[in-house]
């Protein structure tokens, strides 16, 4: 990883940390008013318990809290741009208060990551080395640098692992063309290819909880 | 006493920029491309129209229970269709002259709505259209749906939604396009030769009656509702007090009673594919009325029953480069015409009518899409409830029979999401009976094939 990656990532976490989500000091009628909106309204894309079933919504079950919480400011204040940020979230996040975010990143947060989807045949082996390796001879560092060994994603990194092939390779190609702007990514996907990214999104998709 | 069928009749199905305003969301959140449903669509409707995302002008009392809850903008969208129809041969002029009318026609506009679609108080919401026809050439209401809906969450995070509906058209509150209402085809043309039989369930009580229902939906998965209707006219005045009602027996087809609606529906979803299937009816006891001072009629004694049940599924693929739907459903009716068999109205007094529609939808990127769907109205032979012409005319049928089949095939682009031009042909195999000399005057089914174009424009 060069300095400025390093650099980058550093302003990442720190300003991942300034938002961080405060899910000690919320009360009950916070957790039960986000547990609701949760069911009643985020399930009908997000699934259940926020194991979405249609894979152009993202798996929010076990994700991390500050990363979500991270998210529905971002959208809220309208600088997370990638199409599907844009058409659906813009709108949904538009009046979350602060209280309702940190209680639905909670919410989020305390359900079971999703089990690994075994599809993919040898592309899973080359999604594997690329995550783990990295192609350092052409710019692509290694994913698990950040998101851990299992994918298992930090307090300033999104947990990768179960999430569907669809939304991440949509991820991958919204940071590569700067729709979703953020540097760090952008940096890692600029150098990368459509087939590499299918193979690192299923390898990701296929991994379970305790991978 | 065969009611107009609802095949060819004037579309009603539509989908408003209000809601993606006051969700702040694009419109396919709701659909796969306008107007046809998708889940989170479904369940927005469920939920009755309330998921807003603007800024609220708020009241609440002291105990913190929400009095109000009013957006800054009102849920206000504009409609309108513009269309050209061309039939495949012309009618016969309508004066008897030797000549035929003109076989193209333009409606400028086919259809002018106003709506307003959206929340009214934080459990109600409303879809309410005001419609200028140039056939009917009058402002009139056109499908409405005003809703109360709540959830209740259980222990096991499972929801219940619930709610109650008032509207004045059968199958317009439901959630899937597999039913009359708001399926397809969600537009049509309204100079073409309509058949002479439809279902009472399949439009041909639209905006003539209202009704109130209640619904749950369980898990986003089980629906069930249960519901009245009774006789709402537009127009109808009574005679003896020049006021809107009572209705006597001047006016026609009158529900004797509460007609009693209901809809079970089961919905599975799974990647990117979602699964319906589902049953559908309504039981309508109708007095013919119609009466004049020289012929009276009375709203009490025989009256005809017709007792709809229907069975509907709709499949759906949901990608981000290619959607694709298809949808199907099957109704039965079984008439009882003791008042018209005792007027002489129709030859038997126990007649059959079932109308079956399949039809499969591919959009691709929701811009470019092609309809492709199947039509067939089959039912019992009466030479009076389908009564043969005594001089050349097109709503009739020479044999008795309401037999109707044929195909709808569309095209469609979407050069942006509220803006869409159709193409449309139909095609008629069997119309009223026969494919050939169906009407005695030898004039062919297929002579009432339409071409039709439309511009439609929601805002």
């Amino acid at each position: 990883m060069s300095q400025r990656h390093l650099s980058i990532l550093l302003g990442l976490a720190a300003s991942v940390l300034l938002v961080s989500a405060h899910a000690d000091d919320l009360d009950a009628a916070t957790r039960a008013a986000a547990r609701k909106v949760a069911i009643g309204t985020c399930e009908n894309c997000h699934g259940p318990e926020g194991h979405s079933i249609l894979p152009k919504y993202p798996v929010l079950a076990g994700q991390h809290a500050n990363y979500l919480a991270a998210q529905m400011h971002a959208f809220k204040a309208q600088t997370r741009g990638d199409p599907d940020a844009l058409g659906y979230m813009w709108g949904m996040a538009a009046t979350l208060d602060d209280d309702l975010i940190t209680g639905l990143a909670d919410y989020y947060s305390r359900q079971k990551p999703e089990a690994g989807k075994l599809v993919g045949g040898p592309a899973l082996a080359h999604g594997k080395d690329l995550y783990l390796n990295g192609d350092p001879a052409n710019g692509i560092p290694a994913c698990a640098t950040c998101h851990g060994p299992g994918a298992e994603g930090s307090d300033a990194f999104p947990r990768l692992a179960g999430q569907h092939s669809q939304y991440l390779i949509k991820q991958l190609k919204s940071f590569q063309s700067n729709l979703r702007n953020v540097a760090v990514m952008h940096g890692v996907a600029q150098g990368m290819k459509s087939e590499e990214m299918e193979a690192v999104a299923l390898y990701l998709q296929s991994l379970g909880p305790k991978a | 006493m065969a009611a107009l069928a609802a095949l060819l009749a004037t579309p009603m199905a539509h989908a408003v920029p209000s809601f993606a305003r006051q969700t702040g969301m694009t419109c396919e959140a709701c659909h796969t491309v306008y107007p046809e449903l998708n889940h989170f669509g479904r369940m927005f409707k469920a939920n009755g129209y309330t998921l807003d995302n603007l800024k609220q002008v708020r009241g609440i009392t002291a105990k913190k229970d929400e009095m109000l809850s009013l957006a800054d903008l009102p849920p206000l969208s504009a409609m309108i269709q513009v269309s050209y129809t061309q039939l495949a041969k012309p009618l016969p002029d309508g004066t008897g002259a030797p000549g035929h009318s003109q076989s193209g026609t333009v409606d400028f506009p086919q259809q002018f709505s106003i709506f307003y679609a959206g929340k009214i108080a934080p459990h109600v919401g409303a879809f309410l259209q005001i419609t200028y026809g140039n056939d009917s050439g009058t402002i009139g209401i056109d499908n409405t749906d005003i809703r109360y809906a709540n959830n209740f969450i259980f222990e096991n995070d499972k929801s219940l939604v619930y709610g109650l509906t008032i509207n004045n058209n059968p199958t317009v509150q439901d959630l899937w396009n597999s039913t009359p209402a708001f399926g397809f085809p969600y537009a049509g043309t309204n100079a073409g030769v309509s058949p002479i039989a439809g279902t009472q369930i399949d439009g041909t009580l639209a905006q003539d009656v209202a009704g109130i229902s209640a619904y749950a939906m369980w898990n986003e998965q089980l629906y069930a509702e249960l519901g009245v209707y009774r006789s709402a006219k537009q127009g109808a005045v009574n005679p003896v007090s020049g006021a809107a009602g009572p209705l006597d027996g001047t006016t026609s087809n009158v529900l004797r009673s509460s007609a009693p609606y209901f809809r079970l529906a089961y919905e599975y979803n799974w990647g990117r594919n979602s699964l319906e299937v589902g049953t559908y009816g309504a039981t309508f006891k109708l007095y013919p009325g119609g009466g004049t001072t020289t012929a009276p009629a009375l709203l009490s004694g025989p009256f005809n029953e017709f007792r709809d049940v229907a069975e509907d599924f709709q499949y759906q693929f949901i990608a981000d480069e290619h959607v694709f739907s298809l949808t199907g459903t099957r109704i039965h009716e079984n008439m009882n015409l003791d008042a018209s068999y005792a007027a002489g109205a129709s030859a038997n007094s126990r007649d059959t009518l079932t109308t079956t529609r399949v039809n499969a939808n591919y959009y691709y990127q929701r811009k470019y899409g092609g309809t492709l769907a199947h039509f067939a109205t089959t039912g019992s032979i009466d030479n009076v409830l389908y009564p043969a012409p005594v001089a050349p005319g097109v709503v009739t049928s020479a044999n008795g029979s309401p037999e109707t089949t044929g195909w709808v095939g569309e095209l469609n682009y979407v050069p942006w999401l509220n803006m869409k031009l159709s193409l449309q042909y139909t095609h008629f195999g069997k119309f009223n009976g026969a494919s050939t000399n169906y009407d005695g005057f030898n004039r062919n089914a297929s002579a009432n094939d339409t071409t039709y174009l439309l511009f439609w424009l929601v805002y």
